[in-house]
């Protein structure tokens, strides 16, 4: 059973909120380009919102293809997050995730992911339509 | 420095190719705050009074506000400011979607373009700078087309763009600017000031982000705001489940729904037109703008019938209203293919409808016939006629040629009486509220700023949709000033009209974007100072009361049936509430604002820039 977030895409209205929240918790500003959940409007066909962001999946292919062992398990919350002093920003984490869930942020600096908020991940309490839960 | 705005201006001579950033000017925003309001300083400052708005020497602009981009709800929107082309006036035409935040992500409040490119452009903008692109290859491109390959050719998926289609290359004068496909600076003909320029599209990309003073604060209050003041709001119960479209039967009930080019208030096919019948037949999903807890935006999908495939956000109100009923038309669907096409042709829905329904008049009287029609029947309600009009507009084919100007200048080239049919002020269509069961809509139109125009002041709110009396004109004048103070505000933020948000709230936001210590009295002081401010710009450039002006048929031709049987707006009572108008703004009776008035909003210093108080 995978530990991380959920999402009734649906639902979604493509407010963004969750992007805003995100990054403003992550880095201290809005700026969704450095959230680690990243929502798509695709207009005008097949209009939907398409999600990306870490599911944080058992197999964890990210962490087998970290060259620098920056991945690193979170023994309290069960998964597994980035350490940015010790990511080199290669993207071999970005290849190798099949779900899109990480990437590197805009400076190309270091690759971010969705790491649970330690716990209480902003974006499920922010959201005006309930559409993340865990 | 943390405080909302990014603090650059970017600053684009089309006709030498120059580009720079510069500050904004910290003073101003003190004064005006952003949006409406600091966009209309800067135009006021920057262009000589007199200049043709399809002229290289007309100043366009792109502003967000200070709030634009943070977690702040209902804010994700841009402003076009610039001389209107339809009507002359100062020109302040918003959308929302996802450009304004976008703008401010790539480091800039506000955009200045000048000039006229050679050729056809684009001007591309990425974290804090930019560059004028050729568009020889979109040129002539649709709205959707052009975001499509603009995001090609710059290899961002997520670039925002916004877009001037085939009508603003054309110069109709009733084009928009369309961003995010379907969301609309619509009125006022900011498009065409686009394609004046040679300028197909301004489009942007950002990751720099915006910054609040103390973020571990505002969070926790940004998202309490949108639960308690936006989801929970019971002002926004009917935005919630409906949208606009709500209004439609609302408006069929007080009988003042534009129907058949305003012979009537009331529509026999109302119900395929509201709210019901858009959830049922045509809705796919509710969709919201950036930031928004709302989602009042409907995506709808014909799926079956001669209009199959078609698919727009909305229909809103306004286009049911001036594009539905007021040209006859009564099935969702019709208008649903309407609105695609005038998104994806770049037309202001609210104008686009008018002129057809004006068209559709024409032809029933004999004053128009199939050949200038192009062989179109164009009676009301005939669906297949309507719907190939956005085109004949857009590309100016036969009477779409004439209509491309909006019904003002299309009356004036048509003649044989039809000057005496249209229904605008200043040369913008009337909105979907018939004055004749809302009288106070007569004060609101005639004053409006841009032109007839509903987002203003709205005072059908509390007469013909509340408990007032509609054809009662006390108070009507209050009305409309204590709106135009609060939207002159809220456009100034740049807050959604959907947003029922107070001055406390407003000022509670202001303060803890920006750090500047305000109250409901300080940003009503600003409110009074922007609506005077473009009253004075609107003055400068040769407005007065003789442009404030009252349909003549909305005298003297009564409404058939229901509430409004038998209904006028006379003329009396209209001068009555305008003498009143301008005496509560501090104005003198011709409609200017005085010595006093401007220097009790603050404006002492634009005194001396304007000849009639010398």
């Amino acid at each position: 059973m995978s530990k991380g977030l959920k999402v009734e895409k649906e639902k979604c209205i493509g407010c963004q909120i969750c992007m805003l929240v995100c990054s403003g918790s992550h880095v201290g500003k809005f700026n969704p380009s450095e959230s680690r959940i990243n929502v798509e409007d695709v207009y005008p066909e097949p209009a939907e919102y398409r999600f990306n962001y870490c599911i944080q999946c058992d197999e964890h292919p990210c962490v087998e293809a970290c060259p620098v062992e920056a991945i690193k398990l979170d023994e309290g919350l069960g998964i597994y997050v980035v350490d940015k002093t010790l990511c080199t920003a290669c993207g071999a984490c970005v290849e190798a995730c099949p779900y899109n869930g990480c990437w590197l942020d805009p400076t190309g600096s270091y690759s971010i992911k969705c790491d649970l908020c330690g716990g209480s991940p902003q974006c499920i309490e922010a959201c005006p339509r309930n559409v993340i839960k865990r | 420095m943390a405080d909302g705005y990014t603090g650059n201006v970017l600053r684009v001579d089309l006709t030498n190719e120059k580009i720079s950033t510069e500050p904004i000017k910290r003073e101003w925003t003190k004064l005006h705050i952003g949006g409406k309001g600091l966009g209309a300083r800067y135009l006021f400052d920057e262009l000589k009074p007199g200049v043709d708005p399809l002229s290289p020497e007309n100043v366009l602009m792109i502003w967000t506000g200070p709030l634009v981009g943070t977690m702040v709800p209902l804010t994700s929107r841009y402003v076009v400011v610039t001389k209107s082309p339809l009507t002359g006036t100062f020109l302040d035409s918003y959308a929302g979607g996802y450009f304004g935040p976008e703008l401010k992500y790539a480091g800039f409040d506000g955009v200045i373009i000048k000039g006229k490119a050679k050729k056809p452009v684009y001007l591309w903008i990425e974290d804090g700078k930019a560059e004028i692109r050729d568009a020889k290859d979109i040129w002539g491109k649709d709205n959707y087309k052009t975001e499509e390959l603009i995001r090609k050719e710059t290899g961002e998926k997520y670039a925002r763009v916004a877009t001037t289609g085939p009508a603003g290359e054309k110069l109709s004068l009733i084009a928009g600017v369309t961003s995010d496909l379907t969301r609309n600076a619509g009125r006022g003909g900011g498009g065409a000031v686009f394609g004046s320029k040679n300028l197909k599209a301004v489009a942007v990309r950002g990751t720099l982000g915006v910054e609040v003073p103390d973020i571990d604060k505002f969070i926790p209050m940004a998202k309490e705001m949108l639960l308690k003041d936006v989801v929970e709001n019971p002002d926004h119960a009917g935005s919630i489940t409906d949208g606009t479209p709500i209004i439609v039967d609302m408006s069929q009930n007080a009988a003042i729904l534009p129907t058949r080019d305003w012979t009537s208030g009331e529509f026999e096919d109302s119900a395929g037109l509201n709210s019901d019948a858009l959830k049922t037949r045509v809705l796919v999903r509710r969709k919201a703008c950036m930031d928004c807890g709302i989602a009042c935006g409907s995506w709808s999908k014909v799926s079956k019938g001669k209009f199959k495939g078609a698919a727009t956000e909305g229909p809103e109100y306004e286009t049911i209203g001036i594009c539905g009923s007021n040209c006859g038309i009564k099935n969702i669907e019709a208008v649903v293919r309407f609105a695609e096409d005038c998104d994806r042709l770049g037309l202001d829905t609210m104008s686009a409808g008018a002129a057809v329904a004006f068209a559709m008049h024409l032809y029933e009287k004999g004053i128009l016939t199939k050949k200038d029609t192009g062989g179109l029947d164009l009676k009301f309600g005939d669906e297949d006629a309507y719907a190939k009009m956005p085109a004949m507009i857009a590309n100016r084919k036969h009477i779409g040629d004439i209509l491309a100007d909006g019904t003002k200048r299309a009356a004036k080239r048509i003649g044989k009486g039809s000057e005496k049919l249209t229904l605008e002020s200043k040369g913008s269509e009337y909105p979907a509220y018939d004055p004749r069961g809302s009288i106070g809509m007569a004060i609101a139109y005639a004053t409006s700023d841009r032109g007839a125009d509903h987002n203003r002041a709205w005072p059908v709110a509390s007469d013909a949709y509340g408990s007032g009396d509609p054809w009662s004109t006390e108070g009507k004048a209050a009305t409309c000033v204590e709106d135009q103070t609060r939207t002159s505000v809220k456009w100034s933020f740049i807050f959604c009209d959907f947003y029922a948000v107070n001055f406390g709230n407003m000022a509670k936001y202001y303060t803890a974007v920006t750090g500047v210590k305000a109250d409901e009295q300080y940003l009503r002081s600003i409110g009074r100072r922007n609506w005077n401010l473009v009253r004075a710009f609107n003055v400068r450039e040769g407005f007065s009361r003789k442009d404030d002006n009252l349909p003549e048929r909305m005298e003297k031709e009564p409404l058939p049936s229901g509430k409004t049987k038998g209904k006028v707006v006379p003329r009396a009572d209209f001068e009555k509430m305008l003498s009143e108008y301008y005496k509560l703004w501090g104005w003198d009776d011709n409609g200017r604002p005085t010595k006093k008035s401007l220097e009790e909003a603050g404006l002492g210093d634009i005194v001396k820039k304007l000849p009639y108080l010398k």
